[in-house]
């Protein structure tokens, strides 16, 4: 994060909370932007959005009022952790039949059928 | 000729033509859903009314002649209003399912309803819903969707001339069905999907296996049979998804026949894709370079009258060309393109071209055919020869087994003395083909292949000339041959047959049992007996693992009709070309360049590098290939030779017409054909069918 940044947060901004990947939420004392106060993150690490939880994401776009830690907390069993986007990391999604995933080329619909001489 | 107005401008058209023909010629576009040029007129869609003058209601312009002093308006608000009404009331029980539909992209509905229909709609009751019907393993039905304009009835019964598709029920509850809802018999069956305008018949095979603007479109020719049909080859990435007909007045019309169109999926099965060597008895995968090296293996200390090359039905004529430029600095005389045995005479060219041409036949006042069946050998030949059955009654008399043609024959018997009979004019026959103007004969394979092969061309050459069928003063020869291998005619045309002192196939068969042979080069020869080659040492080049490359000791992979630029010559002698729409599958590769390299390792180079080269080179051999897409006219000679007949029978040419080459034979497709076509025929001859 940029030292003007860091600055602005220094003066003007309050600590609101921090989530469980360690970002510090923050929103402006008193100044409004456009009639509403401003609400920021300053991330743990290299600045990553989808490290937002849930309940954050909704408090930081003005969804919500207030973060909805009590929804949070009574997840439902259908709800999957958060966690960051995996892409270009081992750990990223290859669907079924990726090359990536099998390292065998699956087949296609386009393959043909070559003649083995028995 | 009535003169009429259309949108203000004023057009003079021929008496009898509709206005929607009128405003066709001047560009004007009127919507239409079961109209169609080559169809009879319905008029049961009402979607092409256009404004008339002093007609105090909308007309229907399809089936409205045009008359003088007509003051047409196809723009106008009444006109527009009344498509837009009638558009709405189609679209009552036409399911909005445009995307889960094969049809979207390429609809008539869709279409038509953005240009001419409303933006809403307001009907708010209960729908019709019809169920499903079996039309065979061609056809996918979605009945549902039909907008009942009865173009798949009118097909069958005037083009296929296999009455078997219908409409029961009337208004909201009409229904079409197949008779007993069994598989819609016809060899074009796979043209209702084209002319269906909506989604209601589509292709069973393609279904749900691409949409229309994902493909690449390469224009061709089809191989499959004898008639060169022109086709469009639609492809995505590595894979021929399918084939649609091209318009060709001379050749298919717009039709295709369902080998043409349903066959391609062969295309993806049993391919050679690497080369391979026999080694201790069993074909092992190998190089290029591993392959040349056997094949020159095998041709060292061999003279060239030990040396064959028989190509199959599917060669084309640059790769024919090259391998009997490479037999001839071989110095082989030993080369035929008739791998079927046919008696076809090469000397004169109008001994085995199809004179008439395809779309003469539609001049023809009458028909003698000799051991030929077209509706299994050329369907969309046999669909002309019906079109004129229809126009003018032509009367048909058929040598030969008896077949259902579509449409009535004369049977007159299934011997070859009956030609004697004919060619003296001792037969009613003779009377009645003298009679006419322009009378034709057509001679199968099925004659030509038989031992007096020979004999009967004589015969039948005697027949055109002693009947009036050689009639050049207005330009008429009615004597034609019906071939049923795409490669026949360039093969002959290039002289792909033997030298002198050369033998033929059954001869070079004989001679490599007898051990007389050394080497057998079979370019796609798969129809012979190999197991009759003895212990020659064989080279098959190809495209599938068929007869020919199970029997080989060098297999070379070449290109399958989609995948290479080449040339054929169809039965009317029309060189044509097709174009690459896919590259050929592993290491396989174009035949003629196949040959170019083997000749450099065999040390005997052939002259050409590129495709350019070799066409100026099959020019020089044979004029004919100057000119790619046009018949030149044949000069008439002398073919055949007189000899003893056979008592025997005639027997089909082609007994199943799903299968009648490697492709066919590795479609899953023409498979389930056979399957459902075949054995309901065979069922219906001998009467076992409950
Ligand atoms: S199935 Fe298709 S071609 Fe046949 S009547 Fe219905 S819409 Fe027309
Ligand atoms: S096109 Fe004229 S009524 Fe159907």
């Amino acid at each position: 994060m940029s030292i003007g940044t860091r600055l602005y947060t220094l003066l003007r901004g309050e600590l609101v909370g921090t989530d469980s990947f360690g970002n510090r939420y923050y929103r402006s004392k008193g100044r409004r932007l456009h009639g509403r106060e401003r609400r920021w993150v300053l991330y743990k690490g290299d600045a990553e959005a989808t490290t937002v939880p849930a309940e954050w994401s909704a408090w930081l776009h003005h969804t919500a009022p207030q973060p909805l830690m009590e929804r949070a907390a009574q997840a439902r069993s259908w709800q999957k952790e958060q966690h960051p986007n995996r892409t270009g990391t081992p750990a990223a999604y290859r669907p079924s039949g990726s090359q990536l995933r099998t390292g065998v080329h699956a087949r296609t619909d386009s393959d043909y059928e070559p003649w083995i001489p028995e | 000729m009535p003169k009429l107005t259309i949108d203000g401008i004023e057009v003079e058209v021929e008496a009898g033509l509709t206005i929607l023909q009128a405003c066709e010629k001047i560009g004007i576009e009127v919507p239409r859903f079961c109209y169609h040029e080559r169809l009879s007129i319905a008029g049961n869609c009402r979607m092409c009314l256009v404004d008339l003058e002093r007609s105090p209601k909308p007309v229907v312009a399809c089936a409205m002649p045009a008359a003088d002093g007509m003051i047409v308006r196809t723009n106008s608000e009444k006109a527009r209003k009344a498509r837009r009404g009638v558009m709405e009331f189609l679209l009552i029980n036409h399911p909005l399912d445009c995307p889960i539909c094969d049809q979207g992209g390429e609809c008539d509905l869709q279409d038509q309803a953005l240009f001419y229909g409303m933006d809403r709609g307001r009907y708010r009751e209960a729908r019709r819903a019809v169920p499903e019907k079996y039309m065979g393993p061609l056809i996918k039905t979605y009945m549902t969707r039909c907008i009942h304009c009865t173009r798949c009835v009118r097909f069958a019964t005037e083009v296929a001339g296999v009455p078997e598709i219908g409409a029961v029920g009337r208004g909201e509850r009409m229904e079409i069905i197949t008779s007993d809802n069994k598989a819609f018999g016809s060899e074009l069956s796979g043209n209702v999907i084209d002319l269906c305008p909506v989604g209601a018949l589509t292709s069973g095979p393609y279904s749900y296996a691409a949409r229309p603007w994902e493909l690449e479109k390469t224009q061709s020719i089809d191989v499959l049979d004898a008639l060169g049909s022109n086709i469009r080859v639609d492809s995505r990435g590595t894979e021929v998804k399918r084939v649609l007909p091209r318009t060709s007045e001379e050749i298919n019309e717009e039709w295709i026949s369902d080998k043409t169109r349903f066959a391609v999926d062969g295309l993806k099965r049993q391919r050679i894709d690497r080369p391979y060597v026999r080694v201790n008895g069993r074909l092992r995968p190998a190089t290029w370079g591993e392959a040349f090296t056997a094949i020159g293996r095998a041709l060292e200390g061999v003279s060239g009258s030990q040396i064959a090359a028989i190509a199959g039905d599917l060669a084309d004529c640059e790769s024919m060309l090259a391998l009997k430029d490479l037999m001839e600095a071989l110095g082989s005389p030993n080369l035929d393109c008739r791998q079927d045995g046919a008696k076809l005479d090469p000397s004169c060219r109008a001994g085995y071209l199809f004179n008439s041409t395809i779309a003469g036949v539609l001049a023809a006042d009458a028909c003698l055919m000799i051991g030929t069946n077209p509706r299994i050998e050329a369907p969309v030949l046999n669909a002309r020869i019906r079109k004129r059955w229809i126009r003018a009654g032509l009367p048909v008399f058929q040598i030969g087994p008896e077949a259902d043609l579509t449409y009535p024959a004369r049977h007159i018997g299934n011997d070859a003395g009956l030609l004697q009979a004919i060619a003296g004019g001792r037969h009613e026959v003779a009377k009645l083909l003298k009679g006419v103007e322009r009378p034709m004969l057509i001679l199968g394979q099925a004659a030509l292949r038989r031992p007096d092969g020979a004999a009967i061309l004589a015969l039948a050459r005697e027949i055109a000339e002693t009947l009036g069928m050689m009639k050049p003063d207005i330009g008429w020869n009615g004597f034609n041959v019906l071939h049923t291998a795409a490669a026949r005619v360039g093969g002959l045309d290039i002289g792909f047959v033997p030298g002198s002192g050369g033998l033929d196939t059954a001869g070079i068969i004989a001679a490599a049992g007898g051990g007389e042979i050394k080497v057998v080069y079979l370019l796609g020869a798969d129809e012979i007996d190999t197991s009759g080659l003895g212990s020659a040492f064989v080279i098959y080049q190809g495209h599938h693992g068929d007869a020919g490359a199970h029997r080989a000791d060098v297999v070379l992979p070449g290109a399958a009709y989609t995948e290479k630029a080449a040339t054929w010559v169809n039965t009317e002698g029309r060189p044509q070309r097709s174009n690459v729409a896919v590259l050929p599958p592993g290491e396989a590769r174009e035949d003629w360049k196949i040959l170019r390299a083997l000749s450099e390792v065999l040390g005997c180079r052939l002259p050409y590098d590129t495709l350019r080269q070799i066409a100026i080179r099959l020019r020089d051999v044979n004029p004919i290939f100057t000119e790619t897409g046009q018949v030149v006219p044949a000069a008439w000679g002398d073919f055949g030779a007189k000899g003893k007949l056979d008592a025997t029978p005639f027997v089909p040419a082609i007994s199943n017409f799903y299968m009648t080459d490697p492709i066919s034979r590795a479609s899953v497709t023409m498979a389930k054909c056979t399957e459902v076509f075949v054995a309901r025929r065979d069922e219906e001859r001998t009467g076992t069918h409950a």
